[in-house]
């Protein structure tokens, strides 16, 4: 990991990022409705014809007649928006779904036996402490599994005395090894 | 002309996921839809009774129909905006909310493992993308508590004694493979 926040005690979720998200929908929304009222404007900001009769013809069929505007405009809003929040969905939501899918690839590549490297996320990632507590898991195994081995290689050592102190050693290296492995459970 | 000594510039990878944001996607598109439709409804009906009523009463001292609905359209377009926001607000913070819960589990778990516990199962929840992650994490676990456990009871078999020199041999040497196959 890297960034001064990387420790496991960061926050899953960082505020800015919440915030940087509720922006961005803001402004999405405020476009839409924006884009929406310029074509509504247009709609309706035609002059009404002079004389008085006309008026009010053209006031009792203008609502029928707007009908149609007023549905494809909205038409247009929602797709805007939906496009718009999409694309945010698409580029923001990453930051997430991005690690969560490292992580995933790791652990499968972890169960079939492959190496496993130390997780790293980018900086701007969220859900760092994951990375952190999953390298502090794998590294703790790693420890245990080196200590196993130095018992045992310790107790090989004693082989180039007498079979009978050989096989003691190792027998005692195995009992030792079985009782740490005891504290997994 | 290209500069061979720079190095080609990678692209930043976004990883898009159906099952992650497919769902966000759906919802958003839901609340607009929805908003959309409310604004529809209601705009529409405030037209056909504000031109009605203005075309009855008479004093047209009005260039164009919008100076007659500015008010009624302003109102709505505000009611919109504060509606879908509010509401895709709403979402976000439980997106949110159900991330850092479901995370907030496998991270948990993940410290517990650390601590050599291997068995207590990840509580994610039963949101989709989270449960299927908990259940990885689970696997990966279980997978290292079935090595270890048979790493100990060969260790135990083997210190128990009563086995021949040969094969005692050959199997310590199994074992000590067999702990270096352990979180390669």
């Amino acid at each position: 990991m890297s960034g001064s926040d990387a420790g496991g005690n960061a926050p899953l979720i960082r505020r800015r990022y919440v915030f940087g998200l509720l922006l961005r929908l803001c402004v999405n929304f405020a476009g839409g409705v924006g884009i929406l009222f310029i074509i509504l404007y247009f709609a309706l900001s035609r002059p009404l014809p002079g004389d008085y009769g006309e008026v009010f013809l053209a006031l009792r069929n203008l609502s029928p007649f707007l009908r149609p505007i007023l549905a494809v405009s909205v038409l247009v809003y929602a797709l805007l928006a939906c496009g718009s929040t999409s694309a945010l969905c698409l580029f923001i939501l990453p930051k997430v779904a991005g690690p969560l899918y490292r992580m995933e690839r790791i652990l499968d590549q972890y169960r079939s036996g492959a190496h496993t490297r130390t997780v790293s996320f980018r900086y701007d990632d969220q859900i760092q402490p994951l990375a952190h507590a999953f390298n502090h898991w794998i590294g703790t195994v790693r420890r245990d599994r080196q200590r196993w081995l130095a018992t045992m290689m310790d107790a090989e050592r004693h082989c180039l005395q007498d079979e009978a102190t050989c096989r003691a050693k190792m027998e005692e290296a195995l009992r030792k090894v079985a009782g740490d492995i005891g504290r997994y459970r | 002309m290209k500069n061979p000594s720079l190095p080609p510039r990678r692209p930043r990878i976004r990883y898009v996921s159906p099952r992650f944001q497919g769902p966000a996607v759906l919802a958003f598109t839901a609340i607009i839809a929805i908003g959309g439709a409310i604004f529809w409804k209601l705009v529409d009906s405030g037209f056909q009774r504000i031109f009605l009523q203005t075309a009855i009463r008479g004093h047209y001292t009005f260039d164009s129909a919008y100076d007659i609905v500015r008010g009624l359209l302003s109102w709505h377009l505000a009611g919109l905006f504060f509606g879908v926001f509010l509401a895709g607000s709403v979402l976000v913070l439980l997106l949110v909310a159900a991330t850092r819960h479901g995370i907030g589990k496998a991270v948990e778990s993940l410290r517990a493992s650390a601590d050599r516990d291997l068995s207590t199962p990840i509580a994610t929840g039963s949101i989709g993308e989270f449960a299927r992650f908990g259940e990885k994490i689970d696997a990966a676990r279980s997978h290292t508590l079935a090595s270890v456990q048979e790493i100990r009871n060969e260790a135990a078999a083997l210190a128990a004694g009563g086995i021949p020199p040969e094969e005692f041999r050959l199997r310590w040497e199994e074992l000590k493979q067999r702990i270096r196959r352990i979180a390669p």
